[in-house]
């Protein structure tokens, strides 16, 4: 469905000095050099997968995104879906996809919602009847009609993503980018758009690649995850792979009367000069204390934990892959 | 022809969105016509001025410089009623990254960027112009003829295209300097030149006008075909042509600016 | 004073960094202003040419010729973009921040422009000046600069700039009640433009037509000043005009200053 191969996109920047005199002097002797944003990209979706496609900042993600969408040219390698390439022929690729950019808006600022999905029909030539099943059942998913007749500079961040989600879906895409669709959401509203996902890509089979800082989304929604990192691909895998290759991290939790637990446990003496991924928070009496199983097994981490202080309400739990991701981010993923 | 009916149809749903729009900021746009007005009306009034004066200018009547004038005003406002929006892609469009809405749509970028947005402003120079063109049109000895109204006719659009060509040649620069205002402006104020007659200026001036940065074809050189009659094949005849290459020239520049798009931010 | 200076050197720095770094897009909007300058020039020389007599209202062609550049020169020392970053931040909101800075609200404007033009002003005052002067020389035999006469001119851009920029700000206080400031700046370009002359000399207005508009504040931005460059008024003429500017100056001063406190109150009672 989907082919990303050897993927690679370079920039020139031009270098300022700070201050006054580097202003001047960039105008007169301008320096560039070559960036290199994305190094080296392959991967493989298949049709109806959701694939969260992840890494840190800077790494290169919104490059790929926007050479998957035709928006960038990419310096060399290939991006295919169903065959079609954007370089060749942008215009039928884009029919292919629906694009959404959190940060971004497509919609019509100044007049009512309604007006945007007029355009985006014949934009898209939508027949009529089309457009009309289309539109009610986007209604239903992503519950539109409380705003649809509102100018689209009136509607709030949740329902703006909502509208830029039906509009992105129109012309019923075969593949959906959805580039941080949750950010700057409450809870409430990120589940509903969560929930909306999932039922389009049920219902429909649509192939979703989702960015996201918010892993809970990867969690909620993905089968897969791409991770890169400095342009380039650090893990490709499903998220109890990525659990079981990265994530030995446990987390220990208990309540305690110590007021300074840390102290009292100082668990380095366990650890020795190992300490990776350690760290203990506490609140009042609730302890949480993080570690890498792989250096020192869970049962050895409850033993120690027991000899040193008075605890109750002992447990320990599986890190969330937000606390993996974290830690690979910290690390350096590419080592 | 299904491409061109489909391009009318979609063209003609952007101006019902921008007409949409303007009811919402009625004030704000007849402010703006009334300004464009105001700006053709105090030039005018130099003009007038200057011909308290003098009875003719280097051999031009009041009525003929008012008619180039009126002539230069309609290509002018045609262009800058449809395709105005390329101002904005040297001003902000490509700088902030919002050009990517357009790269990811199955229509034509270029085309997509001129429809969206129509500069009802425009008014206050059309209207100007066709009302001067009425007005001294009676007052001018012109000889008609069947031939001469078409080819005046055919003379406009192909002057639009002058403008908008070199509005897209020099807007295009913004996909590889991030932004290209500037430059729009310095060869868009050229224009100024074509308002009155060519002979007025003096031989390097006017070569520039009619042969780099072709403004006197926009309205000068059509006017004297319609004035006077004369070399039909030259005063029409580049016009066409300087308006279909620099056109032709703007879309090439456009294309391997897209390609050379950088977007914006991370 | 030194407290203001070191208040306000950061606005004037940022102005000056501004122009640096955009200083070639700077270029080509002087490139571009100067055309019609050029196309004024040919329509003279034309009307000039065409039998109008050597001298009309008072101007030969090289007196014209030297008024069309000076006014240029003078409309871009007196210019200010005020009224379209008032408007901007009006529109915007934005303009909430300057309540909660403790600096004068005109007064970061002000600085943060002079910052802007002090550096544009010398790139465009030193050979403008100079080429006026070259053509003034040819043109009439003989160096004709006066320095005193320049120095007045410097005064009177001075009190010009001061005019032009408070009505600026009243102005830009307009877009509380229109929404996008542009059409009402085209308008108030034209009319500006017409009524201080730099379209056509006043003097080639009708006599009571000239007597009104020279009373209005639009002559005191750039007629009175070129009209001193030139050496048309002098003795007690000079100080008349010199006297008018410095009241129009304080007249929009008070202004600005009441628009924005009916703006504060405006906002406060808003909530932004």
């Amino acid at each position: 469905m989907i082919d990303v191969k050897n993927l690679r996109k370079e920039f020139k920047k031009t270098i300022k000095e700070p201050g006054l005199k580097g202003s001047f002097k960039s105008l007169f002797k301008p320096q560039t050099k070559r960036v290199v944003a994305v190094d080296d990209i392959s991967f493989e979706v298949p049709k109806g997968e959701i694939l969260g496609f992840i890494g840190p900042n800077g790494a290169g993600k919104s490059t790929v995104i926007k050479m998957l969408t035709g928006i960038l040219t990419p310096t060399s390698g290939k991006c295919e879906i169903n065959g079609k390439n954007p370089t060749e022929n942008r215009k039928s690729y884009v029919r292919e996809i629906g694009v959404v950019f959190g940060q971004r808006t497509q919609l019509w600022w100044d007049l009512p919602l309604r007006e945007t999905y007029s355009v985006l029909k014949e934009i898209y030539e939508v027949p009529d009847d089309r457009f009309k099943s289309r539109m009610s059942f986007l209604n239903e998913v992503l519950e539109l009609d409380d705003f649809i007749t509102s100018p689209v500079r009136t509607l709030s961040l949740g329902q703006r993503m909502r509208a830029d989600i039906a509009a992105s879906l129109l012309h019923s895409p075969k593949v959906l980018f959805l580039d941080e669709p949750t950010i700057g959401l409450d809870v409430v509203v990120k589940e509903n758009i969560r929930n909306a996902i999932e039922h389009i890509n049920k219902q429909e089979k649509t192939t979703v690649i989702l960015t996201t800082h918010d892993l809970a989304d990867i969690e909620a929604l993905s089968n897969r995850i791409v991770m890169i990192d400095k342009g380039r691909n650090v893990f490709d895998g499903t998220v109890s792979e990525l659990k079981t290759k990265y994530g030995q991290i446990r987390e220990l939790h208990f309540e305690t009367e110590e007021r300074n637990a840390a102290q009292a446990l100082c668990y380095e003496k366990l650890f020795g000069g190992n300490i990776g991924g350690l760290t203990l928070e506490q609140e009042g009496k609730a302890v949480k204390a993080r570690f890498d199983s792989s250096v020192v097994p869970v049962s050895e981490m409850l033993a120690y934990t027991l000899s040193r202080i008075n605890v109750t309400d002992i447990s320990v739990r599986d890190a969330d892959i937000e606390e993996i991701i974290r830690r690979l981010y910290q690390q350096g993923v590419s080592e | 022809m299904k491409q061109i009916k489909r391009a009318f149809k979609i063209h003609r749903i952007f101006v019902v969105q921008e007409l949409k729009r303007m009811m919402e900021y009625k004030g704000d746009f007849i402010v703006g016509i009334i300004g464009f007005l105001l700006a053709q009306i105090s030039n005018l009034l130099f003009l007038w001025i200057i011909f308290t004066k003098v009875p003719s200018l280097m051999g031009w009547s009041l009525n003929e410089v008012v008619f180039i004038y009126g002539f230069s005003l309609v290509p002018k406002g045609i262009d800058h009623l449809f395709f105005d929006n390329l101002w904005a892609v040297g001003h902000y469009i490509v700088r902030k990254g919002d050009f990517d809405r357009y790269l990811t749509r199955p229509i034509n970028t270029l085309f997509h960027v001129m429809a969206e947005k129509l500069q009802i402003d425009a008014f206050g120079e059309l209207l100007t112009g066709v009302a001067l063109i009425i007005v001294t049109l009676p007052q001018l000895s012109v000889e008609w003829s069947v031939l001469k109204v078409i080819l005046a006719l055919i003379s406009v659009p192909f002057a639009t295209l002058i403008y908008t060509g070199i509005k897209t040649c020099t807007a295009s620069v913004a996909f590889w300097s991030k932004r290209s205002g500037s430059i729009i402006y310095m060869f868009y104020m050229t224009n100024e030149f074509a308002k009155y007659p060519a002979t007025i200026y003096n031989t390097v001036v006017r070569n520039i006008i009619t042969y780099v940065i072709p403004f006197a074809l926009t309205s000068y050189f059509p006017a004297l075909y319609i004035l006077k009659g004369e070399n039909p094949l030259f005063n029409i005849g580049m016009t066409v042509l300087a308006g279909s290459a620099l056109m032709a020239l703007g879309a090439v520049i456009w294309h391997f600016g897209t390609r050379a798009y950088e977007s914006a931010g991370s | 004073m030194r407290r203001a200076a070191k208040i306000y050197f950061p606005f004037i720095n940022a102005g000056m960094q501004e122009v640096a770094t955009y200083r070639v897009n700077w270029i080509f909007y002087i490139l571009g202003n100067v055309m019609s300058c050029f196309v004024s020039y040919f329509i003279w020389k034309a009307v000039y040419s065409s039998g109008g007599g050597e001298n009309l209202e008072g101007f030969t062609l090289p007196d014209m010729i030297v008024y069309i550049f000076l006014m240029f020169l003078t409309s871009t020392i007196i210019g200010s973009d005020a009224s379209y970053v008032v408007g901007e931040e009006v529109r915007d909101g934005s303009i909430v921040m300057r309540l909660i800075k403790p600096v004068s609200y005109n007064g970061t404007f002000l600085f943060q422009e002079l910052g802007n033009k002090l550096l544009t002003e010398i790139m465009l005052l030193v050979p403008l000046v100079v080429g006026v002067e070259a053509v003034r020389a040819a043109l009439m035999g003989g160096i004709q600069f006066n320095p005193l006469s320049f120095l007045i001119y410097l005064v009177s851009c001075v009190l010009a700039y001061l005019i032009n920029f408070f009505f600026n700000i009243c102005f830009g206080f307009l877009a509380f009640v229109v929404k996008y400031l542009w059409g009402a700046n085209l308008m108030k370009a034209c009319v500006v433009g017409f009524l201080s002359g730099t379209i056509i000399p006043l003097a080639f207005l009708p006599k009571p037509l000239e007597a009104v508009f020279l009373l209005l504040p639009f002559a005191s931005l750039n007629y009175t000043p070129v009209m001193i460059y030139i050496g048309r008024y002098s003795g007690l003429t000079l100080l008349y005009y010199l006297g008018l500017q410095l009241f129009w100056a304080l007249a929009f001063w008070g202004l600005s200053k009441f628009l924005w406190r009916v703006s504060v109150k405006h906002l406060t009672v808003q909530g932004g």
